[in-house]
C-alpha cells in the first residue's frame, strides 16, 4: 500500500482537484482553499518559514534538508527560512507561539491528545482534511498511522486531519551481540527464552536491562509488559477512552507485578530510579547492560556512535502490540501566512526520494520503497515496523491519556523501582489521575 | 570638599588626618603552620568547585563515539574540535553570543542606574514609607517568574513586543534593579551623613550630591551589582525561552536547550556549548573583579 | 560600632532622626519615579493578572472560565502541594542559612587571614573559584553533578577508593538520599554569592579597626565576631533575605537534577507550578500555586525588611 509510486494517481487527483476547486469555490468544512497539488505555482520571492526540532544528523534532519532542497528546486525563486528549534521551547510554549504573529508557516509538532489534540481543540491548527484528500496523503498512510493525525474535539482516532507524519516509531529490544556471545546466551525468539536470557545474565553478574527511571524508558517497559496481555480493544479503551479501564484488571496487574519482579530479581537495576534516558543510552553504548528496551529513535544514534561492538534489534518476544505510533507531525498553524506553500512542502516530504532517504539514514519512513533501502540493518528496522503497523500493533505510548500523565507515570514507576510502593499501590496511584481526567472529558 | 579617610564607615571622626592606610597585602604576617593548613583546605575546596567545570571542558573535546564508548568522566581519547565547531555553526552561536551580550550589558547598565536612583531616594533621601518601598522592591525581584509568564505574554503582544529583545531587556532591568535597590539602599543607609550635609552646605543640590559624592563612594557595591546583573541576566533561561522565539533573537542559554532533544541529549555538544556559553560570563567576572579589587585597595577616594 | 572616636563637632556624631528631616524637602521622591512606574507595569500588573487567573480554569488559549476558589480547595487536598512546602523548609536551610554562615566565615578567612598572610591576589583567586558555580548555568552544573552522582559515577568511585565503601549509594535515585544530595549541590552552587557580597562589604572596613583589635590581643575569632559581623550587617540582611527567598523559589536545580522525583521526594512549589502551567496546561491551578508562593514570599520579605530597618533606626552600638 505504501510502496506505490505516485505518478498516475497523482495526476488523476490533480485534475480532479482542479475541477472540484473550480466548482466548489471556497471549501467548506474548515479546510483551507488552494489545497491542491500540481499546476504551476508561482512562489517567486515568497518565503516559507519552517521549524523543526530534529537533530541535523538524525534521519529526519537529513531527509528534511533534502526536502528543502527539492522544494527550492521545484519552485524557483522561493525562499525557505528554516529555524532549528529546541524541543523544550516548542512543547512548552506552542500555544503562546501559535497564537501570535510569530507563528511559522509550518512546523513539526508532537502527536497525541495532549499536544496536537489540544492545539487542534484550541483552534490553533489548520484543518488539513481537504489538502490530505487532494494530495492523496491518506492513501499513503496506514490506518494506525492515521490515528495520530486525526483529531475530533482533541481526541485522536477520528475526525479532521490536523497533521501529516513522515515517519514512524516503535519500541523494540536492542541487544549487544558481543555480550550475548560472550556470556553464552542464545538470542531469544519467544518470551520464555527472553526471560531465561535475562536470568542467565543475572547469574553471571550482569544486570541485563538498561533503564532510565527518571524519564520515559521505565514506563515504556511497563507498558510493553502490559501489552503482552492486552488486545486492541484494551488499547482503544486506554488511549481513546472507549470504555472504562480497570487498573486492577489482568493486563495492568500483570505488568506491575512483573516489573516489580524484574527489579527484585535484578533484571532491572534497583538504582536506576534517577537515571535519565541519556544515561540508559550511555550504559548500553558502554556495554554495561546488554539489553535496552526503547524506541527506534535511538537507532541512528547507535549506528553513528557504536563502533566497538556488534548489535541488533528484535521485536519484544511474544507481543502482538508494542508501544509505537506515527512520528511527529507536520502541522500548519492557523495563523500561517503561506498555507498552500506549506502543503506543497509536505507533499515533497512524502515523495519517494525523501522517504527513501529517510529510510536509508536510519529512520522509519511511512511511504518508502523497501527495495530501495540499501543497508540490511535499516531494512530490518523498517520491515519490523511495517509488520507491526500491518497487524494494527501500534499501541501508542503510556503517557498519552492525560496531559500530566507523563509525570504521574514517572513518579509512580520510580516508587515501584525503589520498592516504596507495592504493585497494587502503584496501580492505585496511576488510576486516580486517569479517572479524574476521563470524567473531566465527560466520558 | 574635605577629604575623608575611607568610604562609608561608622564612626571615623571626619577631621582626623587621612593617612591613606596601607592595603592589607603590604603588612604581611608571619605564616604559621596553621596558615598552610588553612591554605590547603582552601585548595581542596577549590578542587571541589572547579572540578565540574573541568569535566564540562573535557567532554567538549570528545567525539561522540568516544563519549559513547567511555562515558562522561574519562579523559578524551584524542582531542576533537569538531564537536565545538559543529555546534557553533548549527545554532549560529555567534549571533547568540551577540544577543546575550547586548541584553546582559543593557540590563546591567540600566539596572545599576535605576537601582542607584531608587536607593538614593530610599537610603539617603529617607523618603517616607521607606520600609514599604524596600518590601516593594524586594518583592519585585523575587516574584516567581512562572506566574508572570502568561500575563507578560499578553501584555507584550498588545504592544507588539513579543519575540523582541527589548521586552526581555525591560523585564530584566526591572527585576535586577529591584535587587540592586534593595542592596544599595541598605548600604546607602549607612552613608556618613556628614558628607551629605557638608555638600549641602557647599550648595550642592541633590543631583550633584548624587553624582559627585555618593556615586564614587558606592563604587564597590555598584561594581558588584553590575557583575551580578550581567551574570544573572546572561544565565537567564526561562523568560528568554518564552519571549525570544525567532532564532535571530535568542540568547546563549536558549540555544543550549536546542540540544536537549525529545528522547535523548546530545551530550558532547551540550558540553561544548556549555563551555562556550560559560566562557564569556566567566571572562567578564574575572576581568571585572580585578578592577573591583584594584579600585578599592587604592584606598581613599575624594 | 566599636572604636568610638567622635569627640568634637556634632556633625561627627550620628544625628537622631530629627536631623534627617532636612533632606526631605529636596524632593528625593522623584528619583523613585522611573523605578516605580516600570515595576508597576512589568511586575505588579502581571502579578494581579496572575492572582485573577488563579480563580479560573484555563488551558492557556481561549477564554478563562471562572471557577471561584476551586483551584485552592483542590490545592489544599493535594499531597504534592504539602510535600513541596515541607521540602522548602529543608531547602531554606541549605540555600540560605548554611551558605550565609559558611560564606561569611569564608569571606572573613579570605579577607582577613589569607590576604594578610599570603597575598590579596590569592584571596581573589579563591573567591573567583568559589564563585564559579554561580557563573555556570544551572542546567550545565546539574548535568555534571548527575554524572558524578550516578550509581557508578565518580563520587561512589572515590568513596570506594578512599575506603569509605559504606557511603556508596544511589544518591539521586534513592528517596532517602535524593533530597540531601540536591541540598548539597545547592550549597555548592550558592556559596559563592555570599562570599563575594561579604568580601565587597569588608572592603568598607577600616583596616585600622582590625589592627587596633589585634594589638589589643584579639584573636581571629574575636575579631570576626566583634568587627566583621557588625561591619557587613547590610550585606548580611540582604544575603539572608535574598537567599531565603531564592530557596522558596527554587526551580532550576530540581528541574535539572531530579524533576521532583523519585516519586515526589524532591518536589518544590515552583516546579509544581511550572508543571501545571507548561506540562498540564492548567494555568489556573499553576496561578493558584504561584499566588500562594507570592504571599509566603511577601511575609518573609516584610519580616526581613522590618528587622533591617529597625536595626538601622535603632542607632548603632
Amino acid at each position: 500500500m505504501r510502496f506505490r509510486s505516485l505518478s498516475r494517481p497523482r495526476r488523476a487527483l490533480a485534475t480532479l482537484a482542479a475541477a472540484s476547486l473550480a466548482l466548489a469555490g471556497c471549501s467548506s468544512s474548515g479546510g483551507s482553499s488552494n489545497a491542491s497539488p500540481g499546476g504551476s505555482k508561482d512562489y517567486k520571492g515568497k518565503t516559507l518559514t519552517l521549524w523543526h526540532y530534529e537533530g541535523a544528523d538524525s534521519a529526519m534532519g537529513i531527509a528534511w534538508n533534502q526536502a528543502i532542497k527539492d522544494f527550492k528546486a521545484k519552485y524557483p525563486g522561493v525562499k525557505v527560512k528554516f529555524e532549528a528549534k529546541g524541543f523544550e521551547q516548542i512543547q512548552k510554549n506552542a500555544n503562546m507561539i501559535l497564537n501570535s504573529d510569530s507563528a511559522p508557516d509550518i512546523l513539526e509538532y508532537n502527536k497525541g491528545n495532549g499536544t496536537a489534540g489540544l492545539l487542534s481543540k484550541l483552534g490553533l491548527l489548520t484543518n488539513l482534511t481537504s489538502a490530505v484528500h487532494n494530495y492523496g496523503w491518506d492513501k499513503k498512510l496506514g490506518s494506525s498511522l492515521q490515528t495520530t493525525a486525526r483529531y475530533s474535539k482533541g481526541v485522536m482516532g477520528s475526525g479532521d486531519w490536523y497533521g501529516v507524519p513522515n515517519y514512524g516509531e516503535y519500541v523494540m529490544v536492542y541487544y549487544n551481540k558481543k555480550m550475548f556471545t560472550k556470556y553464552g546466551v542464545p538470542v531469544p525468539t519467544t518470551y520464555d527464552q527472553f526471560v531465561t536470557a535475562l536470568d542467565t545474565f543475572r547469574q553471571k553478574g550482569v544486570t541485563p536491562i538498561a533503564n532510565g527511571g527518571a524519564e520515559y524508558p521505565a514506563q515504556q517497559i511497563f507498558y510493553e509488559l502490559d501489552l503482552a496481555k492486552a488486545d486492541r480493544q484494551f488499547v482503544n479503551d486506554y488511549q481513546l477512552y472507549q470504555h472504562k479501564v480497570d487498573f486492577h484488571g489482568p493486563q495492568l496487574t500483570y505488568a506491575a507485578q512483573t516489573f516489580a519482579d524484574w527489579v527484585k530479581k535484578g533484571y532491572i537495576a534497583k538504582d536506576s530510579a534517577n537515571l535519565k534516558a541519556q544515561d540508559m543510552g550511555n550504559a548500553f553504548e558502554q556495554q554495561k547492560n546488554p539489553i535496552m528496551i526503547s524506541g527506534s529513535w535511538w537507532y541512528g544514534t547507535f549506528k553513528n556512535e557504536i563502533k566497538n561492538f556488534d548489535w541488533g534489534t528484535f521485536l519484544f518476544p511474544g507481543n502482538k502490540l508494542d508501544p509505537g505510533s506515527s512520528g511527529n507531525l507536520w502541522v500548519v498553524p492557523a495563523k500561517s501566512k503561506n498555507k498552500s506553500m506549506a502543503y506543497d512542502f509536505i507533499d515533497i516530504t512524502m515523495q519517494p526520494d525523501v522517504q527513501n532517504l529517510l529510510g536509508n539514514s536510519g529512520g522509519i519512513p511511512v511511504a518508502a520503497d523497501v527495495a530501495k533501502i540499501t543497508d540490511p540493518k535499516n531494512k530490518e528496522l523498517i520491515q519490523n515496523f511495517d509488520k507491526l503497523s500491518a497487524q494494527d500493533g501500534l499501541a501508542f505510548y503510556p503517557d498519552w491519556p492525560t496531559p500530566s500523565y507523563y509525570d504521574t507515570l514517572v513518579a509512580g514507576v520510580q516508587e515501584l523501582i525503589n520498592g516504596t510502593k507495592s504493585p497494587s499501590g502503584f496501580l492505585d496511584s496511576i488510576a486516580k489521575p486517569y479517572n479524574d481526567y476521563r470524567s473531566q472529558l465527560g466520558k | 570638599m574635605t577629604a575623608v579617610t575611607r568610604p562609608v564607615t561608622g564612626s571615623v571622626a571626619p577631621d582626623s588626618a587621612p593617612p591613606a592606610p596601607a592595603p592589607p597585602s603590604v603588612r604581611r604576617r608571619r605564616r604559621g603552620p596553621m596558615a598552610y593548613v588553612v591554605f590547603g583546605v582552601l585548595v581542596a575546596v577549590m578542587a571541589l568547585f572547579l572540578g565540574p567545570l573541568l569535566i564540562v571542558a573535557i567532554n567538549s573535546f570528545k567525539s561522540a563515539s568516544d563519549f559513547a564508548a567511555h562515558g562522561p568522566l574519562a579523559l578524551p581519547h584524542g582531542w576533537h574540535l569538531s564537536t565545538i565547531t559543529r555546534f557553533w555553526k548549527r545554532v549560529d552561536f555567534g549571533t547568540k553570543l551577540i544577543n546575550s551580550l547586548e541584553i546582559s550589558l543593557a540590563v546591567s547598565v540600566l539596572g545599576v542606574v535605576l537601582a542607584l536612583l531608587n536607593s538614593y531616594a530610599i537610603g539617603i533621601g529617607r523618603v517616607r514609607g521607606r520600609a514599604l518601598f524596600l518590601v516593594f522592591f524586594l518583592m519585585v525581584n523575587v516574584v516567581p517568574q512562572e506566574g508572570l509568564v502568561y500575563p507578560l505574554y499578553y501584555l507584550a503582544k498588545q504592544v507588539n513586543l513579543y519575540d523582541s529583545k527589548i521586552a526581555v531587556i525591560i523585564i530584566f532591568t526591572v527585576i535586577q534593579s529591584a535587587f540592586g535597590t534593595y542592596l544599595l539602599s541598605s548600604v546607602l543607609a549607612e552613608f556618613p551623613t556628614e558628607l551629605i550635609e557638608a555638600a549641602e552646605i557647599d550648595g550642592a543640590n541633590s543631583w550633584r550630591t548624587l553624582t559627585r559624592i555618593v556615586l564614587p563612594m558606592s563604587w564597590p557595591t555598584l561594581s558588584v551589582m553590575f557583575t551580578f546583573f550581567f551574570i544573572w541576566t546572561w544565565n537567564e533561561f526561562f523568560l528568554p525561552l518564552v519571549f525570544l522565539i525567532s532564532n535571530d533573537n535568542q540568547t546563549v542559554p536558549v540555544a543550549l536547550a536546542v540540544l536537549q532533544g525529545q528522547h535523548s541529549m546530545d551530550v558532547t555538544a551540550t558540553s561544548a556549548s556549555a563551555l562556550l556559553g560559560v566562557l564569556p560570563a566567566l571572562l567578564f567576572f574575572l576581568v571585572f573583579q580585578r578592577t573591583l579589587t584594584r579600585g578599592i585597595a587604592a584606598g581613599a577616594l575624594k | 560600632m566599636s572604636g568610638g572616636a567622635a569627640a568634637g563637632p556634632p556633625a561627627g556624631r550620628r544625628p537622631g532622626p530629627g536631623r534627617r528631616r532636612r533632606h526631605r524637602t529636596r524632593g528625593y521622591f522623584w528619583y523613585l519615579l522611573p523605578g516605580l512606574v516600570l515595576s508597576f507595569v512589568v511586575i505588579v500588573v502581571p502579578l494581579a493578572m496572575n492572582v485573577g487567573l488563579s480563580f479560573t480554569s484555563w488551558p492557556g488559549v481561549g477564554n478563562p472560565e471562572w471557577i471561584g476558589t476551586r483551584n485552592y480547595t483542590r490545592l489544599f487536598h493535594d499531597e504534592n502541594f504539602w510535600a513541596s512546602f515541607r521540602h522548602t523548609a529543608a531547602i531554606v536551610l541549605a540555600m540560605a542559612v548554611v551558605p550565609t554562615v559558611l560564606g561569611l566565615v569564608l569571606a572573613a578567612v579570605l579577607f582577613d587571614y589569607v590576604a594578610k598572610r599570603f597575598s590579596s591576589r590569592s584571596a581573589s583567586l579563591f573567591r573567583s573559584g568559589l564563585y564559579l558555580p554561580q557563573v555556570l548555568p544551572v542546567a550545565v552544573s546539574g548535568i555534571v553533578w548527575s554524572w558524578l552522582l550516578l550509581p557508578d559515577g565518580a563520587v561512589n568511585a572515590l568513596a570506594k577508593d578512599a575506603g569509605l565503601g559504606g557511603l556508596v549509594r544511589d544518591w539521586l535515585g534513592d528517596p532517602d538520599s535524593a533530597l540531601p544530595s540536591v541540598l548539597g549541590i545547592m550549597i555548592w552552587i550558592q556559596l559563592g554569592y555570599p562570599v563575594v557580597m561579604f568580601m565587597a562589604g569588608l572592603q568598607r572596613v577600616n583596616p585600622e579597626l582590625y589592627e587596633a583589635a589585634e594589638m589589643d590581643g584579639a584573636g581571629w575569632w574575636q575579631r570576626f565576631r566583634r568587627i566583621t559581623v557588625h561591619q557587613v550587617r547590610p550585606e548580611l540582611y540582604v544575603v539572608l533575605a535574598t537567599t531565603t527567598i531564592a530557596a522558596l523559589k527554587t526551580f532550576a536545580q530540581v528541574f535539572v537534577l531530579t524533576r521532583g522525583g523519585p516519586g515526589n521526594a524532591t518536589l518544590v512549589p515552583s516546579y509544581f507550578a511550572y508543571r501545571s502551567f507548561f506540562e498540564d496546561a492548567d494555568v489556573g491551578y499553576g496561578s493558584a500555586i504561584s499566588s500562594i508562593m507570592v504571599l509566603l514570599i511577601l511575609v518573609v520579605g516584610v519580616v526581613f525588611v522590618r528587622l533591617q530597618t529597625r536595626a538601622d533606626t535603632e542607632g548603632r552600638r
